[in-house]
């Protein structure tokens, strides 16, 4: 009991004892330099996020174009504006993890006027539209008639992320956190967007449906974030392409 | 199919949450606190709670109801088996970190898209 008694006890409003001071020192002084050097290393592992991000100075945009349901809304823009151009075709979303679907389900093929702001990265867009008849509306006039083009099946390789996180909405990651909040986003029917190794007729972003032009099927949410290799139908719509992902023939590569 | 079957689990225990949170909420809380009799304005705080342990509430409503809830025990110190789940918790830590990196994909630049049919077809 003699020993026990003799042995220093650190009391946080006390002074620390005699016996324990240097210990305490060192173990301050460690876990700053533990703590700073996973920071580092930690920081200094990560893939470079990219550019992408909310375009909050290039101000509010509206566009005007046809709406198209393909079935994740798109407008396919015949009057532009100071950063998008004609002839663009936007992938849209609502806030959040939400989608534009309710909303737009009795404009497909019409002619709207939406507005809000743009998520950028690089060749991939999406704008975030602003709640109400103030993000969404018929616009006056008649709708062109808007071309598609088949681009034949393929088999490619990458991953699919949810289109807004990628476009700039968050910084992409690995692993399951990522995986997660991609499915997150997917269940909202936040629209899919395939990153492609290598182009696809020039375009490395490719907006991803279901096999029959569906939305993107719950029996592939397995499939999101990992790096897979699939076949589909490749569909042009202006400038960007649909992928009609059939998720039976995926395989994950290494 | 496992992604798919998180997110229905996730559905039903949420749908049941609700139903159980709507009978507690507006029946039962009434009948085993009566210190929340007469009181409405907090009741909405409770539901995200209620949406995510709901079998917990039904077991504590079923026990106050039933007389079966043994209020001592809520007063037993669990500090006993902190040190075996502190332990565990470290090593699952590192177990997941390590599996993590042994499942690690590469991104498969490598691969070039490979088209099956003709354009048109």
């Amino acid at each position: 009991m003699a020993d026990k008694k003799d042995k220093p006890f650190f009391v946080g409003y006390l002074t620390a004892p005699d016996g324990l001071r240097s210990f305490l020192i060192g173990i301050g002084i460690g876990l700053v330099l533990l703590m700073a050097g996973v920071g580092l290393g930690i920081g200094a592992t990560q893939d470079d996020p990219g550019n992408g991000a909310f375009r909050g100075d290039y101000g509010r945009q509206t566009v005007t174009g046809v709406m198209e349901l393909t079935p994740y809304p798109v407008v396919r823009v015949t009057q532009g504006s100071e950063h998008v151009p004609e002839g663009r075709t936007l992938m849209l979303s609502a806030g959040g993890k939400q989608s534009l679907m309710n909303r737009v389900r009795d404009l497909d093929g019409q002619l709207v006027t939406v507005s809000g702001t743009i998520l950028d990265r690089g060749e991939l867009d999406m704008l975030q539209v602003r709640g109400g008849q103030n993000g969404i509306a018929p616009a006056e006039g008649d709708a062109p008639e808007m071309e598609r083009e088949e681009l034949g099946r393929w088999r490619i390789a990458g991953e699919i992320c949810d289109g807004k996180c990628l476009a700039g909405a968050m910084r992409p990651g690995v692993g399951i956190a990522h995986k997660a909040c991609a499915n997150l986003c997917l269940i909202g029917d936040i629209p899919p967007v395939f990153v492609s190794t290598q182009p696809v007729e020039g375009s490395e972003f490719l907006l991803v449906v279901g096999p029959d032009g569906t939305i993107f099927p719950k029996s592939a949410y397995d499939l999101v974030a990992a790096y897979i290799s699939v076949e589909g139908k490749v569909v042009r719509h202006g400038d960007l392409l649909v992928f009609h992902l059939e998720p039976d023939t995926a395989e994950l590569v290494q | 199919m496992m992604a798919a079957g998180l997110v229905i689990f996730a559905e039903y225990w949420l749908m049941i949450g609700g139903v159980v949170a709507l009978l507690f909420l507006t029946i039962g809380i009434d009948r085993i606190d009566e210190d929340a009799r007469g009181a409405y304005i907090f009741r909405p705080l409770l539901v995200p709670g209620v949406l995510l342990i709901w079998p917990l509430v039904l077991w504590r409503w079923y026990a106050l109801e039933t007389g079966r809830a043994d209020e001592t025990k809520r007063y037993k110190a669990v500090r006993g088996a902190h040190g075996l789940i502190a332990v565990g918790m470290a090593l699952s830590i590192a177990i997941i970190i390590a599996f993590g990196l042994g499942i690690k994909q590469t991104w498969p630049d490598h691969i070039a898209p490979e088209r099956l049919s003709e354009a048109g077809q």
